[in-house]
């Protein structure tokens, strides 16, 4: 058989050196060719991760066994000998940059794989690689000193071995919630709507990074794929609940998913909430243990005499000494007068003077169930609390008229418990007192003294989204999001990170993902958004949903990779076919197979992943 | 200072016993004349009288009270006494021993599910004013540990003493209603409710009062004549709280009545979930669909609300107009589109629900000028007469009106309401059951979620997982792209949660139940005899065997549902025929039918209760055997 020359590129001798040839014959096997490269090239090292790279055919030959002429490699072949892992920089849902090792010759899906191994992230077949959004304007990046923290160290074991997670004590950085950039980072902000929201920049699952032109020490950010996420463990799942929780949080403030004032306001206050349990025990995933047993019997029963009430206890005698002013709204508009008041249990009680106030109360006022709502202005040292008390009637509206700070705190922190029906023995009385005091202190803050914030203070705009914060000043929007924190403000960090996905996960746009199709037999582009449980088809200009069809009706669907268009068969004969103009088809072809792939998961299951199905029903051609 | 404490808690421990006992027996003689001591008696124990004036009440009304009161003292003397012997019985007693019961209610029917052991604790507290609340307690009998330390011991004792302290201070403090319950035909029944029953303790002390037929669409709900609400309690709710509420004058009552929206939207979701469809679309459901949706909506993570938006008439503040507006139903409440605003980014909030209830209102087009009768009201509880904090919508339909309280419901109770939902189903199934246990014959649970699963991978009918088939058609080079294999699986099994349909479709399936599945002592699916329609007939099973022994309550209701999953179109698999040509199932092995302990831990009536009982299903017992003749007929000439 005749001999020919095949030159090959040694990846490690840099990009100038030139191309090693072997004398190779057609029936030659690739191992064959790779042993009399490695003897030709006289370097000595591990080269069991090298493997070839076709050039031309952007292909590997991973094959040891199969001959050159099997491949269908001839003179004129470009090939490059290469390691198969390669370091990547990979942005995490947090906004952390870490620098892995990572696969660039097996299925993107097997590389995440090993990535989300590495990371301790269970479910990794939830999350894929994405390109992130070009960084157009870098001077903006500039000030913005990014830390890349460097993994690439880390063996990466085989996928194949179920062992122990590699990183049994990860780094911080995985769990970390830092509030990035005091504000939306740069390259967010200036990214268009529609090309953030319509443009799919998922990679190929089914094919190899290499083969989708991703080079050593590009940037690819690692996200959330699939919006079901299985078995949420808190338990287990520490990095993964945190890393969904980040993204769900930018989702949320840049604005990808709508939602309402309320809702805003909520997720602010939850997420200061986090922040702050967060910055206190940054590892605390921890569910509260449950008390002794004796102690909490005794609390109970503490508690339970205190509501006898037989004698006052000194537990609640500290809050007599509060002198305070009250008048009902309709009386008069500015005239408060003063009365002395009492605080016991859930009720307030008011007195002409201190003296009567073992005596009959002028009214007593039980707060269980009212509304509590701030009426500050610190300016102004205005610290009024209103309050909304239902009775028979309606709604009855009382103003407390505080004399400063420290007195309006305690009152106010007492009257927000008392309307959930706790008493003052709750002990999440004082850090309710903090909270209010913190968020005060934020009202105080002019544009002259903001530089030099306290620890204590928050950003509130970094709690919303721009729309919000444009709307209001910081001293509008701080009670409000004070006034949603108050109701969140007894969670744990775990049931917080929970409350906040829940709340997300109820949103009526949760889990959609945007691209932009021509339908058969229509003229115009309409937007095609896939969701967990559906298709649904939204009319562009509008913005409304003109027809929605779910996966439990569909037969079939089917892919012609030629004309790439995707038609789908649902019960009743309904067939509907779109070509996709922001994406490749196969997107699209992977969402609706993932999500049916997801689906199938079951909690009776094993943590096994069933990784050839997911492969048949999202892969395309190459799963043929 | 250990020793003092120790001394205060004995001294109080005594106290309370005394306190209770002369409790019972200053109210034991049942026919004691003078009504105001009796009313001295209540007002100790029960602080809170202004539902109903004791003076009001009629002479039988009364009876029935002391009994029940008498029952309640009682359980709760028996289980403080069972518990103290307990104690002494085992020194030692486990700190993680679940409190002493709080619900003095005994036919909870999540209880049921922890009784699968019947060796536990059956010893205990069996008394035997068996039909009104006893504590159907049983403290499941304290692990053995290995050996603890002496001090352990000293501590554990006086733990546990702390705890009956704590027990008997809460008893003492309990608030007890008398509440004048309105039944279907006007009449009315009187009962004691304490704060800590919820509405379905007391729906289920109704049910056996009333022998009706425990359906889950039973509801008790609250009517307020001034404003014209009404609204039905949810099964989770505190009675006593919503109650309180009322004013002194108050002409509010109590009903008790069937309410087919109350679990609606388990049965059919699709008219909530899909309202948008078109009507033919939804009624043509397939129960596997249905279930599908209900799992969608209510077993993630967060439940999902109605997609429910359209134009409600607002009634004005203090005018007496109402103006049409876009409203919008979100988890976080209603919203209202401003004018000329967009409908996703400027919504405006009309309410949340933390703070107010959603009620119906009756006859509005006269009260207020409304557009329609179909208007519901969101107000604070405590709101009992007219003000500007209440606030009016007015749909254009009935059913609009449906879609729109059932959604605040939702969104309001979440979770809540499927629990209630399933809690209600396994009451009732249970109940049928155990009516109907002599005209039905029996399957296991297991055995028939097992063919379930059977039919479901063996037909490739869209629900079975089935990796290997090939599951997408994609097609490679040729252009002209013929479908290839058919690949019809394409959908999700969710094998996961096995619910319980909806009654209806329980009727609907009725007729593929095979009766011949391996006969075992559980009757749990009832046949809710009444509404089978005649084109189900012929598939009806054989005639069960009518001589069959009472079959004792099935070990765990909450597996009963899973028997109505078999689709009603296939016809069950090849092995299941095996005893059709048996002329009569085989008869399990008889379970002695004695009233053990273990019958009355799981039955929710006690026997006595079911021969009124007897009267209603003879019909629907023939009817049965002939269908089930006209089957095994129709399977004999095959």
């Amino acid at each position: 058989m005749a001999v020919w020359d095949l030159s090959v590129t040694l990846e490690d001798l840099g990009a100038e050196a030139p191309p090693i040839t072997v004398s190779v014959t057609s029936d030659l096997h690739i191992g064959g060719v790779i042993l009399k490269l490695v003897e030709k090239s006289q370097v000595r090292r591990d080269w069991s991760d090298h493997a070839l790279w076709w050039e031309q055919k952007q292909q590997w030959l991973l094959r040891p066994s199969w001959t050159l002429e099997k491949c269908g490699i001839h003179a004129d072949a470009r090939l490059i000998f290469m390691p198969q892992h390669k370091a990547l920089k990979l942005g995490l849902p947090n906004g952390l940059t870490i620098r892995v090792r990572a696969c660039f010759s097996g299925s993107v899906f097997r590389t995440v794989l090993g990535i989300c191994k590495m990371l301790n992230i269970r479910r990794p077949e939830e999350l894929s690689l994405l390109r992130p959004v070009e960084e157009k304007k870098k001077k903006k990046d500039k000030d913005l000193s990014e830390e890349v923290y460097d993994l690439t160290d880390v063996p990466l074991t085989s996928v194949h071995s179920l062992c122990d997670p590699v990183l049994t004590d990860l780094p911080s950085c995985l769990v970390s919630r830092p509030c990035l950039y005091n504000g939306m980072p740069a390259h967010f902000a200036d990214s268009p709507k529609t090309e953030k929201v319509y443009k799919i920049r998922w990679l190929d699952s089914s094919r190899s990074l290499m083969q989708q032109g991703v080079q050593e020490n590009d940037r690819l950010w690692l996200r959330f794929k699939y919006y079901c996420f299985h078995d949420m463990e808190p338990k287990y799942d520490a990095v993964r609940l945190t890393q969904l929780y980040e993204q769900a949080r930018w989702a949320i403030l840049l604005e990808d998913i709508d939602c309402t004032e309320e809702e805003m306001m909520l997720f602010g206050g939850l997420q200061y909430h986090i922040n702050k349990l967060s910055l206190s025990e940054p590892q605390a995933m921890t569910s509260t243990p449950a008390m002794d047993d004796l102690d909490s019997a005794l609390q109970c029963l503490e508690v339970k005499l205190d509501v006898g009430g037989s004698s006052p206890q000194d537990l609640l005698v500290r809050y007599d000494d509060s002198k305070f002013h009250i008048t009902p709204k309709r009386l008069t508009l500015k005239g408060y007068k003063q009365y002395w008041f009492k605080f016991k249990d859930d009720s307030i009680s008011y007195y002409k003077s201190k003296e009567e106030s073992l005596g009959e109360p002028i009214q007593q006022i039980n707060l269980k169930g009212c509304e509590v709502a701030p009426d500050v202005n610190v300016a102004g040292q205005k610290f009024c609390i209103r309050l909304l008390i239902p009775a028979p009637e309606g709604m009855n509206e009382v103003y407390l008229r505080c004399e400063n700070e420290e007195q309006y705190s305690r009152w106010m922190a007492a009257c927000r418990l008392a309307s959930k029906g706790k008493s003052l023995a709750d002990t999440s009385f004082q850090s309710e007192i903090q909270s209010i005091r913190s968020f005060l202190a934020m009202q105080q803050t002019n544009p002259s003294t903001n530089s030099s914030q306290t620890d204590d203070n928050i950003n509130t705009h970094s709690l919303v989204s721009p729309r919000y914060s444009k709307k209001y000043k910081t001293k509008q929007l701080a009670p409000k999001i004070l006034d949603a924190y108050q109701n969140v403000a007894q969670l744990s960090l775990t049931d917080a990170l929970l409350r906040f996905l829940q709340i997300w996960q109820a949103l009526p746009d949760f889990g959609l993902s945007f691209v932009v199709v021509r339908f058969k037999g229509s003229r115009k582009d309409e937007v095609l958004g896939i969701a967990p449980n559906r298709l649904i088809r939204i009319d562009l200009g509008v913005g409304d949903v003109v027809k929605t069809w779910r996966y439990n009706n569909m037969r079939q669907w089917n892919v012609n990779w030629d004309i790439r268009q995707v038609a789908i068969e649902f019960d009743g004969n309904v067939n509907i076919a779109f070509c996709c103009v922001t994406a490749d088809c196969k997107i699209v072809h992977e969402f609706i197979g993932g999500y049916i792939f997801m689906s199938t998961r079951s909690r009776e299951q094993s943590d096994t992943l069933n990784e050839e199905l997911f492969h048949k029903l999202t892969g395309g051609h190459e799963a043929l | 200072m250990m020793d003092d404490i120790d001394a205060m808690f004995s001294n109080l421990l005594g106290e309370m016993d005394l306190l209770t006992q002369s409790l019972g027996v200053e109210t034991l003689p049942p026919e004691s004349s003078s009504s105001t001591s009796k009313e001295v008696n209540f007002t100790m124990g029960f602080a809170d009288m202004n539902v109903e004036s004791l003076n009001e009440l009629e002479e039988n009304d009364f009876d029935a009270l002391m009994a029940d009161l008498m029952a309640d003292l009682s359980a709760t003397e028996n289980k403080l006494v069972a518990e103290l012997e307990e104690q002494k019985d085992a020194k030692v007693a486990n700190p993680d021993l679940p409190a002493p019961p709080r619900e003095l209610s005994s036919y909870v029917v999540p209880s049921l599910s922890t009784t699968t052991s019947p060796d536990t604790g059956l010893n205990t507290t069996y008394t035997p004013l068996a039909d009104s609340h006893i504590p159907s307690f049983s403290p499941p009998q304290p692990p053995q540990h290995e050996k603890p330390s002496m001090e352990d011991v000293e501590a554990q004792i006086k733990s546990d003493k702390i705890k009956l302290a704590l027990e008997k201070l809460k008893e003492a403090k309990v608030k007890k209603l008398v509440v004048k319950v309105v039944m279907n035909d006007g009449s009315s029944k009187t009962l004691m409710v304490d704060e800590r029953q919820t509405v379905r303790d007391v729906l289920d002390n109704l049910f056996e009062k009333t022998h009706c037929d425990c359906n889950v669409d039973w509801s008790l709900s609250e009517t307020n004549p001034e404003l014209q609400l009404e609204r039905g309690f949810e099964d989770h709710e505190n009675l006593v709280d919503p109650l309180s509420a009322w004013t002194r004058d108050s002409e509010n009552k109590v009903l008790f009545q069937e309410r087919t929206e109350k679990y609606e939207v388990f049965k059919n979701p699709q008219n909530f979930y899909l309202w948008k469809k078109d009507k033919k679309t939804l009624k043509d459901m397939k129960d596997r669909d249905k279930e599908l949706l209900v799992e969608e909506n209510f077993c993630g993570p967060s439940i999902i609300v109605p997609d429910l938006e359209g134009v409600l008439y607002l009634r004005e503040d203090n005018k007496k107009s109402w103006k049409p507006r876009l409203f919008l139903l979100r988890a976080s409440g209603i919203y209202y589109v401003p004018k000329g605003k967009s409908k996703t980014r400027d919504l405006v909030c009309f309410v949340q629900f933390d703070n107010v209830n959603v009620y119906y209102g009756k006859e509005y087009k006269n009260k207020y000028k409304a557009p329609t009768d179909f208007c519901f009201v969101l107000k604070h509880p405590q709101i009992q007469k007219e003000s500007q904090y209440i606030k009016y919508l007015c749909c254009d339909d009935s059913w609009m009106m449906t879609l729109w309280v059932t959604g605040i419901r939702i969104a309001k109770y979440g979770k809540s309401l499927y629990e209630n939902y399933k809690t209600s189903m396994a009451k009732a199934q249970l109940t049928s059951a155990w009516n109907n246990r002599s005209t039905t014959t029996t399957s296991t649970p297991s055995t028939s979620s097992t063919i379930t699963n059977a039919k479901a991978s063996g037909k490739a009918n869209g629900y079975a997982p089935q990796p290997p088939e090939e599951p997408v058609a994609n097609i490679g080079i040729e252009p002209p792209p013929p479908p290839p294999l058919p690949p019809a699986q394409i959908l999700p099994p969710h094998p996961t949660v096995k619910r319980s349909p909806s009654p209806n479709a329980t009727t609907k399936k009725l007729p593929s139940l095979p009766t011949k599945y391996p006969p075992s002592q559980a009757t749990i699916f009832n046949l809710p005899a009444p509404p089978l329609s005649q084109d189900d007939i012929s598939f009806l099973p054989p005639p069960p065997d009518s001589d069959f022994p009472l079959p004792p309550p099935p070990p765990d209701p909450a597996f009963c549902p899973v028997t109505n999953r078999v689709p009603k179109p296939a016809p069950p698999p090849r092995q299941l025929y095996m005893g059709a040509d048996v002329p009569a199932p085989p008869p399990p092995p008889p379970p002695s039918f004695t009233p053990t302990s273990s019958v009355i831990k799981t039955a929710p009536l006690p026997p006595k209760r079911t021969t009124p009982m007897q009267a209603a299903p003879p019909g629907g017992g023939d009817f049965m055997s002939e269908l089930a003749r006209a089957m095994a007929k129709k399977r004999a000439n095959q």
